[in-house]
């Protein structure tokens, strides 16, 4: 039994750990990470089984599991493919959340189905060479040409770019407010196959490099009037609600990386021998480990009380950041843990551990680092 | 066409067997369970007709423990229909047999598939008992079934080939492995089979036995721990293969 957890999320997330440990899924790894993409036929897997439906409601054809589900599941494909859980993150958190709160009904029909039949990967565009945490200082233009819009610019780090059969893209219509930066923005349902769009080279990572992370070029791309998602001008509220409830995905996935390094950890520290006995019979060992497991566990209930008040509709843009600045924080320190008990062997390739330390170090970065976090959480401590 | 699958709920394959303090059973506190292994064949099998024709009803049932509720729940979510539970804390080989004849009798399936054998106990006897009780045709160990006119084909795996027997309908078959290997529960199939009903039954309430004629189990032991190995290294080659020689006949026993 645990805080938070139904028996039916259970059994969801228990599904998804079964399909990632006995379809040979992890065979496909060291491969994919190499080549630097995931393979669509796991995409494919992942929308058979459901996993990329999941967030989206019963009538428009998903499964409509709560968000405590969703973070569990992410902590399994996280555990398992820490590259895989980014892009179904992105895909069925963000991406189709925003649709999901944003979109008429014809967005919903035309839209959605695009995300869940593992045809593909939804991505979303906020950030720019010259914006990251001041996302609101987004330079990129739409201009309405009379049809519809023309939109230019350049995303910068987008996950999913060369997977995806659509964006949501953050544009400005309206001239730049230095007193309202935020003001004009507007989020566009942008299909990457249209004139004018392109997607740059895939950039190179420190870790999950299976995860396609590209640049985005828009040059006078245009777009009908039905591809405004919710109003004009209102398009940072929905990229913050949506980054909300992103950060408890990467709070899970946080936990799912951790989990797994330390699982590898513990099993190699009672295997391995020195001084005529298993390293796990040194204190100082024992203790670095206790000490990760419990943060974990502190981490992952962070996670799911956020993802609890999500479900029950309560406010938990704080939690969420709590979740988010913890649990990301954490898989730094426990999947260094791992690697030193693992010691030599913990730096090759040849043990899994180093590519869960790399792939976790994006977890204090994207969706807002660290810092925006502390900023998050003290502004709604703090406000007036 | 309909098709039911008697299945039982074994221990997990993962599941590290302990004798009980009795000396004649396991323990099963604490253990997980799954469908055996052969029946989960016999699931995918019934799955692939569902497939190429959807208006084939898949029919699950067990006769076993409240928990074997579980098993059920995993091959509605598989994407069987139906589900039934027969309630017995422990029943006897052919009274197990004898329910599941009842079962058949009121559900009326065009074709009866069995795992060929359970993975607890190997013994292999439900499935052609049940065949026998129903008096209906029965080939076992079969690794594909294909409908033809006038009955089924079923295929079985022979030295060097296979062998293909035709059947009328209804037949009963014993299943040692499907084509593909048995799907994996999907998120939407375990939503749905959380909404299904699954009517259970007491054994007692079909009017069976559930003594009737079994063997007893004398003692359960763990197979014997493994010695250590014993390295061969006084002498030269040939007195070394000499030592191995009388070894592997004398020690081992295995020339």
């Amino acid at each position: 039994m645990r805080p938070f957890v139904g028996a039916t999320e259970r059994e969801l997330a228990g599904a998804v750990a079964d399909w990632a440990s006995r379809k040979g899924v992890a065979e496909r790894i060291p491969a994919a990470e190499k080549e630097g993409a995931l393979p669509r036929d796991v995409i494919a897997e992942l929308g058979h089984l459901g996993v990329l439906g999941m967030t989206i409601p019963e009538t428009d054809g998903g499964l409509g599991a709560s968000a405590v589900a969703f973070a569990l599941v992410l902590e399994e494909l996280s555990a398992a493919w820490p590259s895989l859980a980014v892009g179904v993150a992105v895909n069925s958190g963000i991406v189709a959340g925003s649709i999901v709160r944003s979109a008429t009904d014809e967005q919903r029909k035309r839209w959605l189905p695009k995300l869940m039949d593992g045809t593909g990967l939804g991505a979303f565009a906020l950030t720019e060479p010259t914006s990251g945490s001041d996302a609101a200082s987004l330079r990129t233009t739409a201009r309405p040409d009379g049809n519809g819009w023309r939109i230019d610019g350049r995303k910068q780090f987008i996950t999913n770019a060369r997977y995806a059969p659509f964006a949501i893209v953050l544009a400005r219509a309206g001239e730049f407010d230095p007193k309202r930066t935020s003001a004009g923005i507007t989020a566009f349902v942008l299909p990457l196959d249209g004139p004018g769009v392109s997607v740059g080279p895939s950039e190179q990572k420190l870790g999950l490099r299976a995860s396609d992370t590209s640049a985005l070029i828009m040059e006078n791309a245009a777009v009908g009037a039905d591809a405004v998602l919710g109003e004009v001008g209102k398009g940072f509220a929905i990229a913050m609600a949506g980054l909300d409830g992103g950060r408890i995905g990467i709070a899970a996935q946080s936990v799912g990386i951790a989990r797994r390094a330390l699982e590898i950890a513990r099993a190699y520290a009672k295997e391995r021998r020195q001084f005529g006995r298993p390293i796990a019979d040194f204190e100082g060992l024992r203790f670095s480990i206790a000490k990760a497991e419990s943060d974990l566990a502190a981490a992952r209930l962070l996670a799911l009380r956020a993802a609890w008040l999500r479900d029950r509709g309560r406010p938990f843009t704080r939690e969420a950041a709590m979740a988010k600045l913890y649990a990301s924080e954490m898989a730094q320190r426990a999947t260094h843990a791992a690697v030193q008990i693992l010691g030599g062997n913990g730096y090759m390739r040849d043990y899994a551990v180093e590519r869960y330390a790399r792939d976790g170090r994006a977890t204090t970065i994207y969706e807002g680092t660290s810092e925006i976090q502390r900023i998050v959480i003290a502004r709604s401590l703090l406000a007036a | 066409m309909k098709i039911l699958i008697p299945l039982k709920q074994v221990p997990d394959s993962t599941v590290r067997v302990k004798v009980a303090p009795d000396g004649t059973s396991i323990v099963t506190e604490g253990i997980s369970w799954s469908i055996s292994p052969y029946d989960e064949y016999a699931i995918e099998m019934a799955l692939e007709r569902k497939d190429a024709d959807p208006t084939t009803v898949v029919a699950v049932v067990t006769v076993g423990a409240a928990r074997s509720r579980d098993a059920l729940r995993q091959a509605l979510a598989m994407g069987c229909d139906e589900a039934s539970l027969i309630t017995a804390d422990t029943a006897a080989p052919l009274a197990v047999a004898r329910a599941l004849a009842k079962v058949v009798d009121e559900t009326k399936p065009d074709l009866v598939l069995c795992g060929k054998q359970a993975s607890d106990d190997d013994q292999g006897f439900v499935g052609p008992a049940l065949a026998e009780l129903l008096g209906w045709a029965h080939v076992a160990t079969i690794t594909k079934v294909v409908p033809v006119e006038g009955g089924v084909e079923l295929w079985r795996e022979v030295e060097g080939g296979h062998e293909v027997w035709k059947a009328p309908l209804p037949a009963l078959a014993t299943v040692h492995k499907s084509e593909k290997e048995p799907r994996y529960p999907s998120l939407p199939g375990i939503m749905k089979a959380k909404k299904k009903e699954i009517p259970e039954k007491a054994l007692s309430a079909l009017g069976i036995d559930a003594s009737g004629p079994t063997w007893t189990i004398l003692s359960m032991e763990p197979p014997p721990v493994r010695g250590g190995g014993k390295i061969l290294k006084d002498g030269d080659a040939k007195q070394i293969a000499e030592q191995l020689a009388t070894a592997l006949r004398d020690e081992a026993k295995v020339l």
